[in-house]
């Protein structure tokens, strides 16, 4: 009896009912729908006339889209983005080592703004990115026109297909570089460095055997992560037109069987593939990171000191690749800023126009007259708009934000609670974390997609045979599919911090007399508190500005902020629609940049300083305070007593 | 006051703690000694209610506690690392069971400036963050949240082992002040000899899982029970078999005599036996130095008194005092056992 009784406290209640809400979200919202594409792949059906009678016969054929594979041109996507997956690990690799060596191992002069210019693609990534490289680059865009004009004979169309994507993706995907590569770098031993140089190795031998060889297992993860994101890639090769398997993926995804054959099994062989890829890769990962890595053995670590490069000409050299690689980096920003402040005729004409500056690519509406066919002018009541006045933009950023905040704050909250009971329960907690990872085996076009054919039913008893993919539910699948895409990040992270944690906090925390839920929320997420966050902003970040998922939902229900800036790369100014819809982009795209710029801020800059820090910090702003008091108050005295 | 009765703790397949049993007074200074992984702070885990014995009771003041959760058992610990909440002031940090206690407001802040008072913490210092505070102060902070529910014992995890060898005497000294002060049970865990001969009342000395030796400080120094006291306490001399012949010794017998009994050119007395040889080495201390001196039987060490006066280089021939008085003798372990 009495152990009937303990076991119904409401902390074992509680415990039962999260077990049995994390495997019904895990079966409901990971294995199913992945598993029913899987099986769409093998439910294909054919049809077969009969020559003597005439007769139409339907049957099950499964292996109908595999010879369709091998015999169309479906391998030609899988081939493009294996190609594309190994060209940027190289051009990646050369670019992210090169700009963290230039700013943190050798004295280049000015690094630390080279630093912040090699950092902007945390800030403007993605559809973003893209459309900003497209403004500058395509056919039209601005530098494209400059060099056209300047070297006639060159080809206009230069930014297009792989060499475009290559370009842009090299550039674009250097942020892991610069936050994990530099954090490797930074934790050498100096000392270390020292003693090599001591022993009589030159400065290049040194990198090459002493430096390179701590950061393999970092240059390692690198390497692979970039090859998974080249293989799912989509914001570049579907604004730049590149045919590989994502941007076919949606396209099959929203064809019908009465356009192509079988289109959805095409899709999900497609997805399995990139599955596979993905799995393969991930496997070889973290086999290698099993392995172990290269600890310093050092206790007393000394900071790493910038090396100088003596030789003259390698010095001049480095200081101009330096450069080069940060105009690279720093043009599309710098233009985009600045032509997000000028009038459309002018974004039109592709010239700078420095004595008409206008703020109405971010705020205000203004009419547009223009010629028509039969030779008279119309007009256009607010065609030229603000991104805070066009109602598309700010429902795009409207729901960007709210989708995004949701999904974010909810994977840091199943994972955070995930984490407690992973730390505690050895043996079942090991099973919550594969749960929690099992997302980063499928690519989130394949969980998007799964999503999409799954839920667009109204016989999924579990959710209660309501159709999620319509109308307005819709968002509540989008914010699913965004949560469980960011579990395994977020896991990774929060679980990191959680080791932080000493054991002993915890047990006195007991000794004083506090429950596992006062502990947890008042003595381990304070701790851990600036790792969520962190979590929280880079997952935000990373929701607000995505573009893959959304595009494969592709529903006017869920049109994202991204969705709208790539619409807007679309008929520009054509019978007086989308007017100034460059310049918009182009404010979209600096607006995105201040926020993405404050979260980083906000969680890096402020979140990150324990309580000691803040209190120094407060206690300096007090004395401030009453140094300036003390400074004014004999004026004001001496005011008051010459009055 | 505390009674641990036949308690055996079993990790998998290591039996971590093997049918221990000890008794600790009211008020006393107990010390668990003994070398890493002994079972010392397994043991404090146990009376703590941090781990469950497979075997035994935890009896205090006549009360089984062995099943009582562990808040509801009135012992507060300082741990090693202090475990003070990084996230939480001064103030905070030790009115924390307080708080949990669901203690009104006036009687928490009164309580904590009682404390403060007492471990010497100035009321200033209440609004800092824990790591703005150095290892000192951390430690009395420790020590206030552990006091301040007025526990009926007080468990000390290696509380200053963090320490820089200075500090750690200084507050070793205050830390028995305190104790005599509020004179509170207190069980206090170490693997430093000196730091238990110092504090405490009473040590037991840990080994493998089983306690060897309980006794005051005087007893495991002078009188160790065991081969294994009295080599971990204190620097001990082994005889070889051919000094034990030369002092006629029992040869079934392993025999010890600690360096500072071993004078250095020592006056002429009857009963001891004297062993010629060089030094080989000098160890300089200040206020003592130790020789390390070869004999034609084996290389024997001596601690003397730095008078500034008697001070031997290394070669110089000197000659040893062995009394058997001062020898310690144990039966041979069982692989020396011919």
């Amino acid at each position: 009896m009495r152990t009937g009784t303990r076991w119904l406290k409401p902390a074992n209640i509680f415990r039962l009912f999260g077990f049995g809400l994390f495997i019904y979200l895990f079966l409901g919202f990971m294995v199913l729908p992945n598993w029913n594409t899987l099986t769409q792949i093998f439910n294909t059906t054919v049809k077969t006339v009969d020559p003597a009678t005439g007769l139409e016969t339907v049957r099950r054929d499964p292996w109908a889209v595999i010879r369709f594979f091998f015999a169309g041109n479906m391998g030609k996507y899988v081939l493009n983005s294996l190609k594309l997956g190994v060209f940027l690990v190289v051009t990646v690799n050369i670019v992210g080592i090169s700009i963290v060596l230039l700013t943190e191992y050798f004295d280049i002069r000015g690094a630390r703004i080279l630093r912040l210019g090699y950092m902007t693609t945390l800030i403007y990534s993605g559809v973003a990115l893209v459309t900003g490289y497209l403004f500058l680059y395509d056919n039209n865009g601005i530098l494209t026109t400059a060099l056209v004009n300047a070297y006639p004979g060159m080809d206009k169309n230069w930014f297009s297909g792989f060499n475009a994507v290559m370009f842009t993706m090299t550039f674009a995907c250097t942020s892991n570089h610069m936050l994990f590569l530099r954090n490797a770098i930074r934790s050498i031993d100096y000392n270390t460095v020292e003693a090599a140089r001591n022993l009589g190795a030159r400065p290049m031998k040194v990198l090459w055997k002493v430096v390179f060889p701590t950061l393999i297992p970092t240059l390692f993860s690198l390497t692979v992560m970039t090859f998974i994101t080249g293989l799912c890639a989509m914001s570049a090769p579907t604004l730049l037109g590149y045919d590989s398997i994502n941007p076919e993926i949606v396209r099959l995804a929203g064809s019908s069987i009465a356009d192509e054959a079988f289109p959805q099994a095409r899709a999900a062989l497609l997805s399995i593939i990139l599955a596979l890829f993905t799995i393969i890769l991930l496997t070889v990962l973290s086999a290698y990171e099993r392995r172990g890595h290269y600890l310093s053995v050092s206790k007393t670590k000394a900071r790493l000191v910038k090396q100088k490069i003596h030789n003259p000409v390698a010095n001049a050299l480095a200081h101009v690749y330096a450069y080069a690689l940060f105009i690279i980096y720093m043009t599309p920003v710098v233009m985009i800023i600045i032509f997000s402040f000028q009038t459309y005729s002018a974004i039109r004409m592709k010239t700078l126009d420095l004595g008409n500056w206008t703020l109405l690519n971010y705020f205000g509406q203004a009419d547009y007259s223009y010629l028509t066919s039969r030779g008279t002018y119309r007009v256009r009541e607010g065609a030229v708009s603000g991104v805070f006045s066009n109602a598309d933009t700010l429902g795009g950023i409207r729901t960007s934000f709210i989708l995004s905040a949701i999904a974010a704050a909810a994977a840091c909250v199943i994972v955070v609670v995930a984490v407690n009971y992973i730390f505690k329960r050895k043996k079942t907690g090991a099973l919550v974390e594969y749960a929690l990872l099992f997302p980063w085996l499928l690519p989130t076009i394949l969980i998007c997609y799964s999503y999409r054919t799954y839920f667009n039913s109204s016989d999924v008893w579990y959710v209660g045979n309501t159709n999620l993919y319509y109308m307005h539910n819709v968002r509540l699948l989008i914010i699913i599919a965004y949560t469980v895409t960011k579990l395994p990040f977020s896991l990774r992270m929060i679980k990191a911090a959680y080791y932080a944690i000493d054991d002993e906090l915890e047990d006195a925390a007991r000794n004083l007399g506090a429950g596992g839920l006062t502990t947890m929320l008042r003595v381990k997420l304070p701790i851990i508190l600036p790792s969520v966050l962190a979590v929280f902003a880079l997952n935000f970040n990373a929701l607000f500005t995505e573009y893959d998922m959304s595009a494969t939902f592709a529903s006017s229900y869920g049109t994202t902020y991204a969705m709208v800036m790539q619409s807007m790369t679309r008929e520009e100014g054509l019978y007086g629609f989308n007017v100034n819809a460059s310049g918009r982009r182009a404010a979209s795209t600096v607006f995105i940049m201040l926020l993405s710029g404050l979260v980083l801020y906000l969680v890096y800059g402020v979140g990150a300083r324990d309580l000691g820090e803040r209190l120094a910090l407060r206690e300096k702003r007090r004395a401030r305070r009453a140094k300036w008091a003390a400074r004014l108050l004999p004026r004001k005295k001496a005011a008051e007593g010459s009055r | 006051m505390i009674r641990l009765e036949n308690i055996t703790v079993r990790f998998d397949r290591f039996t971590a703690l093997d049918d221990i049993s000890v008794q600790v007074n009211e008020g006393e200074f107990f010390t668990f000694l003994g070398p890493s992984g002994c079972g010392k702070t397994t043991t404090l885990r146990v009376i703590a209610g941090f781990i469950q014995p497979a075997a035994g009771r935890v009896m205090v003041r006549g009360r089984d506690i062995t099943g009582v959760p562990i808040e509801e058992r009135n012992i507060g610990i300082v741990f090693q690392s202090y475990a003070l909440f990084p996230t939480m002031t001064v103030r905070d940090n030790i009115a924390f069971g307080l708080k949990i206690k669901k203690l009104p407001a006036a009687q928490i802040r009164d309580r904590v400036a009682d404390i403060v008072s007492k471990v010497d913490l100035s009321s200033d210092q209440l609004g800092k963050a824990v790591s703005q505070l150095s290892g000192g102060q951390q430690q009395r902070v420790a020590i206030a949240r552990a006091l301040v529910t007025e526990p009926a014992i007080i468990c000390m995890d290696e509380p200053l082992s963090n320490l820089d060898a200075k500090l750690r005497v200084q507050l070793r000294n205050e830390l028995k002040h305190m104790q005599q002060k509020f004179g509170i049970t207190t069980i206090y865990v170490t693997h430093d000899q000196e730091e238990a001969l110092t504090l405490s009342d009473r040590i037991a000395v840990f080994n493998k899982g089983v306690i060897e030796q309980v006794g005051t400080p005087n007893e495991v120094y002078n009188h160790s029970k065991t081969q294994f006291v009295c080599n971990f306490i204190g620097d001990i001399n082994r005889l070889a078999e051919e000094t034990c012949a030369l002092m006629q010794l029992d040869p079934a017998k392993a025999h010890y005599i600690r360096l500072e009994r071993v004078p250095v050119n020592p006056q002429p007395d009857a009963r001891m036996a004297l062993l010629r040889g060089t030094i080989k080495s000098r160890e300089y201390y200040g206020m003592y130095i130790k020789y390390t001196v070869q004999t034609p039987q084996q290389a024997v060490r001596s601690i003397v008194r730095n008078d500034g006066i008697s001070i031997y280089e290394p070669g110089q021939e000197v000659s040893l005092g062995l009394n058997p008085l001062n020898v310690m003798s144990y039966p041979l372990d069982e692989e020396e056992s011919p």
